[in-house]
Formats: structure tokens, C-alpha cells, sequence
């Protein structure tokens, strides 16, 4: 009986010392480096459930131990198993997703359940109401997740369907058109694009964002709706394009903070285009007494702030409008975030007669700090 | 046997947090960086962090906390309590700037209610950083927003 206890009692000794190496070689480290042991933080305040998580998250990514075999461990898992970590997902031929973006596309869920912080309709609508009593109109463009646009790279078991492939997203478009919202539907767009034989993708292989090309399409078709609905003319400004190739590994791949799986990944190449005025050969640059004002989310971003620079969404469409724009960019923050920040700084909506606000389709259910309503000050600056 | 083993394990793990907390020497937090940049230079006491810090492997968030200002080194700061928004809090300040952000830093590691800071700020935040600002006094106060830039610790 007792032999038999050994194995158990032997396994058991090893086992919480393993526990016990990482925590005290974490507490010797943080105390060499003159801090109080983190996990001390335990006891000096309240155990809610936010200062628990905040505490839990803190001693993961802080933990010196895990920080050097994490990576190892991950990589072996991809090698062995091809799995891409917690946060992404490897497609066919190369192609890597963000994993919430997937989640949004296979996982039942309603813009009623109270899944989100505030409800989408009533965060949009009313932002839509506050800047029409300032004249101001509102167009709608969520940008596609790639994974609705391009499910057949995700698995070959998809079926090849048109248009958006979730439910929740095509009933919010809906009803939003019903409700009088200005949509620009990019999956339309995009399906189109896509029926075009030897067409370039729309997303980048590596990325969760847009390829030049489809950055292009939307900012034409954005420029093409504006001046269709005669909300805005089109002016003499003339801008030129000149190509500005770029290399990188895309996000998603990045974000899996493993060099070890990046260097077994060429680069991807961008063929980016820079918009440049013609008159003056100087980079677009906003221009903050523009009449059209952008916000979003990385898709503004990227090509733009990003590298090659002045090569993104609101320089082109920039180009295809004639005149410079006012943009606000809120990386991962363009469900209230985006709207926060222009309730902060108004006077960003003086002489404005458009506003086109970008969102990232999955921000629909996972947006930062949800879909709050954001009342924008009276324009007569009473309230 | 059992209680001598379970004491044995509990001094191992008490005993370094108790010299670790014995050990600190004081520190006002001063450095080259903390005493020139931005506008304003304050030591303050961080009375709140709302809400769980992000730590998107995607994205970049900065999130604001509130602070007791105890002594206003330079600059003008009106209220005794202010709102400051600190980039990718969940990283050391050494690790937390990035291309999109210039010159972040600072020789804090981690931020902890109840901890002294020292503060190289601008105001208001929008003027100085473009990008997802957490919030979650937003709609509660029309005081301003800080921009931390430099934040080092004050040992007191």
C-alpha cells in the first residue's frame, strides 16, 4: 500500500513545486527590480471581480517564466497542431483570421440579447438625429470581417454564398435602412469585386484588414454614393496617385507575438498606392475646415498613419471627391470610442454638411465599451 | 506533520513579501524625462483604475484613471483630483510606447491603487493622442483629460 503512495505522493511533491518555482522566481525578480511581489496586490484591495481579472491578467503577461516558454510552447503547437493561439486562426493557403471575427461569423447571436453595452440601433440613430439638427448628414459603412467576405478561405467546407453571410449582420443593415440610415453595403461590393475573374483580393492574406484594393473599392464607392446623393459636390482639387509598394507581416500574424511562426511566413507585398496633390507634389494631408468628416476604426488606419503613408481610405477618397477631409481614427474603438472623442472636441463639426462613419463589422457584437448612446452638444453650444 | 508542513510552505511564500515591503528605500521619482517633458509635472496619489484594463494583442488602447494630486511641480492643475489617460496600461511604462505614440515612458512597472506617481503630462489628451481612449468617467465630469507621458515611481 505504501509502495504504491510513493508514485502518488512523488507526483503530487513535483508537481506543486512546479507551481511554487514560477511563483517565487517571479516574486525574487520583481523584487530585485525594487517592486512589492505583484500577487500582494490580493490583498490590498477589494477582491471585485475587475480588480481579480486586472490582477490575473497583470500576472500572466507579467510572469518572466512564461514570457520565455510561451513562445516555445506556441510554436510548437503550431508546428505540431497548427493552431494559432488563442487570438487567431489559420485559413487555407496561407490565410490567417482574427478569431472574434470568426466567432461573429459561426456563433448565433442578436443585436437584442444584451450582449453589447447599449443597443447598436439606438447608439447610431441617435447619432444620426444630433447631426441632423446640425445639418449634418450621416453615412453608414461597416467594413466587412474578412472572414464574411472570404469564408472559403477560412475552410473549404463553406459553401460558396453571396453577399453577408450572418444573419445578424444583414437584419441590422435592414432594419437601419429601415429606420432611414444611409448605408453603404461593402459586401455587396465586395461580392461584386469578387465575380470579377483574376480580380486582386479585397483583404490582406495576412492581415484582418483590407488589401489596397479594397480599401480602393470602398473609397470609391463611398465617393460615388456622396455625389449620387448630391450631399456634397465634387471640387477641382487635383490629386495624384503614385505607387508605394510595402512588405510586412500582416496583424493577425504579429499578434501572435511568436517569431518564431513569423519567420516561417514570407512578408506579405501591398501594392499601396500614396496620394500626392498635384500642384504642390506635398503627401495628402487633412484639411481640418473640410466639409466631410470620417471616422473610424485600423481600416482608416492602415496604408494611411500606417506605411506607405497618405495611402489609405480617406486619402483616396479624398482623391475621387477633389478636396481634403477631417478624419478622427480610433483604433479598435469606432462603436463609441470614435463618438466619445467627437463629443470632446466639437468644434470638429463646424462647417460640416457629411459625416461618414466606418466600423468594423464585428464591433456590431464585440465593440469596445459597447454601443453607448453619445449626445453630442448642442450645436448652439447650450448643452 | 501536516500543520509543520503547511506552516513551512506559508512562511515560504509570506516571509519574501514581507522583506520585499521592508526593504524600499525612498524615492521622489525624479528623472531628466519626468521634470521636462509636457506641460505639467505633478505627484500623485492613483485613487481609481474603472473597469478591467485591455490587453488586446490587436489594439492599443489608452485608458484614464483618476488621481489625487498631491503636490503640482509644474504647470497649473485647478482640481485636487484629476483624469489621466495612460497608454497600454497593463505594460511597464519602459515597453508601452510605440511608433503611434512618441515618447511614452517612465520607470513604473505596474499600476496599483494606492500608489504614488510621478506625473509629466500634457492636457487635454485629444490634442496629443489620436487613438482608442478608454473612458469610463465619460458623460460623469467635464473636468479635462491628461496625457501621461512620463510616470515614475514614488517610493514614499
Amino acid at each position: 500500500m505504501a509502495a504504491r503512495r510513493s508514485p502518488c505522493i512523488c507526483l503530487s511533491v513535483v508537481f506543486l513545486a512546479m507551481i511554487a518555482v514560477v511563483a517565487v522566481s517571479q516574486i525574487i525578480v520583481e523584487w530585485r527590480q525594487g517592486d512589492s511581489p505583484q500577487i500582494a496586490e490580493l490583498f490590498r484591495q477589494k477582491p471585485t471581480r475587475a480588480n481579480l481579472r486586472r490582477l490575473e491578467s497583470s500576472l500572466e503577461s507579467g510572469c518572466r517564466i512564461g514570457q520565455t516558454v510561451r513562445p516555445w510552447m506556441q510554436f510548437a503547437r503550431f508546428v505540431l497542431l497548427e493552431d494559432a493561439g488563442d487570438n487567431a486562426i489559420l485559413g487555407r493557403d496561407g490565410w490567417f483570421f482574427y478569431r472574434p471575427a470568426v466567432q461573429y461569423l459561426i456563433e448565433p447571436w442578436s443585436p437584442e440579447g444584451g450582449q453589447t453595452q447599449g443597443n447598436v440601433f439606438d447608439a447610431i440613430i441617435s447619432f444620426r438625429d444630433d447631426l441632423a439638427k446640425r445639418g449634418i448628414q450621416l453615412l453608414v459603412m461597416p467594413a466587412p470581417n474578412k472572414a464574411s467576405v472570404y469564408p472559403e478561405m477560412l475552410t473549404g467546407r463553406t459553401r460558396k454564398e453571396t453577399g453577408s453571410v450572418n444573419a445578424s449582420t444583414r437584419e441590422i443593415l435592414v432594419r437601419l435602412k429601415q429606420e432611414g440610415v444611409e448605408i453603404l453595403d461593402l459586401f455587396e461590393v465586395y461580392d461584386r469585386a469578387k465575380r470579377v475573374a483574376g480580380s486582386p483580393a479585397c483583404y490582406l492574406a495576412q492581415d484582418s484588414h483590407w488589401s489596397p484594393e479594397g480599401m480602393r473599392l470602398a473609397a470609391e464607392a463611398v465617393a460615388n454614393r456622396l455625389l449620387d446623393l448630391g450631399w456634397i459636390e465634387k471640387r477641382a482639387t487635383k490629386y495624384e496617385t503614385r505607387s508605394a509598394p510595402v512588405e510586412r507581416h500582416g496583424d493577425v500574424l504579429r499578434m501572435m507575438r511568436v517569431p518564431q511562426v513569423e519567420r516561417l511566413f514570407e512578408p506579405q507585398g501591398m501594392d499601396c498606392t500614396q496620394v500626392v496633390d498635384a500642384e504642390t507634389g506635398q503627401l495628402y494631408a487633412d484639411d481640418p475646415n473640410s466639409p466631410v468628416l470620417v471616422l473610424g476604426d485600423s481600416f482608416l488606419r492602415i496604408f494611411e498613419r500606417d506605411e506607405p503613408g497618405s495611402g489609405g481610405f480617406v486619402a483616396h477618397l479624398a482623391s475621387n471627391l477633389g478636396f481634403g477631409l477631417s478624419s478622427i481614427v480610433s483604433d479598435g474603438g469606432a462603436s463609441t470610442l470614435v463618438r466619445q472623442q467627437l463629443a470632446r472636441k466639437p468644434a470638429l463639426l463646424k462647417d460640416k454638411r457629411v459625416v461618414v462613419w466606418e466600423f468594423v463589422e464585428r464591433d456590431l457584437r464585440f465593440g469596445t465599451e459597447g454601443w453607448q448612446r453619445v449626445p453630442l452638444p448642442a450645436p448652439d453650444g447650450s448643452g | 506533520m501536516r500543520h509543520r508542513m503547511a506552516c513551512i510552505c506559508s512562511a515560504f511564500l509570506i516571509v519574501p513579501l514581507l522583506c520585499t515591503s521592508c526593504a524600499k528605500k525612498t524615492d521622489p521619482g525624479v528623472d531628466a524625462q519626468v521634470t521636462s517633458l509636457g506641460s505639467v509635472e505633478v505627484t500623485a496619489e492613483l485613487l481609481e483604475i474603472p473597469g478591467e484594463v485591455r490587453n488586446d494583442p490587436l489594439y492599443d488602447y489608452a485608458h484614464v484613471v483618476k488621481y489625487k494630486v498631491l503636490t503640482v511641480h509644474r504647470g497649473q492643475v485647478d482640481k485636487d483630483v484629476i483624469y489621466v489617460g495612460q497608454y497600454n496600461p497593463a505594460k511597464p511604462r519602459d515597453a508601452a510606447a510605440d511608433a503611434r505614440v512618441g515618447q511614452i515612458g517612465g520607470n513604473l512597472r505596474q499600476f496599483r491603487v494606492g500608489d504614488v506617481h510621478r506625473l509629466a503630462m500634457e492636457v487635454p489628451i485629444d490634442d496629443y493622442y489620436m487613438g482608442g481612449i478608454i473612458n469610463k468617467y465619460f458623460g460623469q465630469t467635464e473636468d479635462p483629460v491628461y496625457w501621461a507621458l512620463w510616470t515614475n515611481r514614488v517610493v514614499r
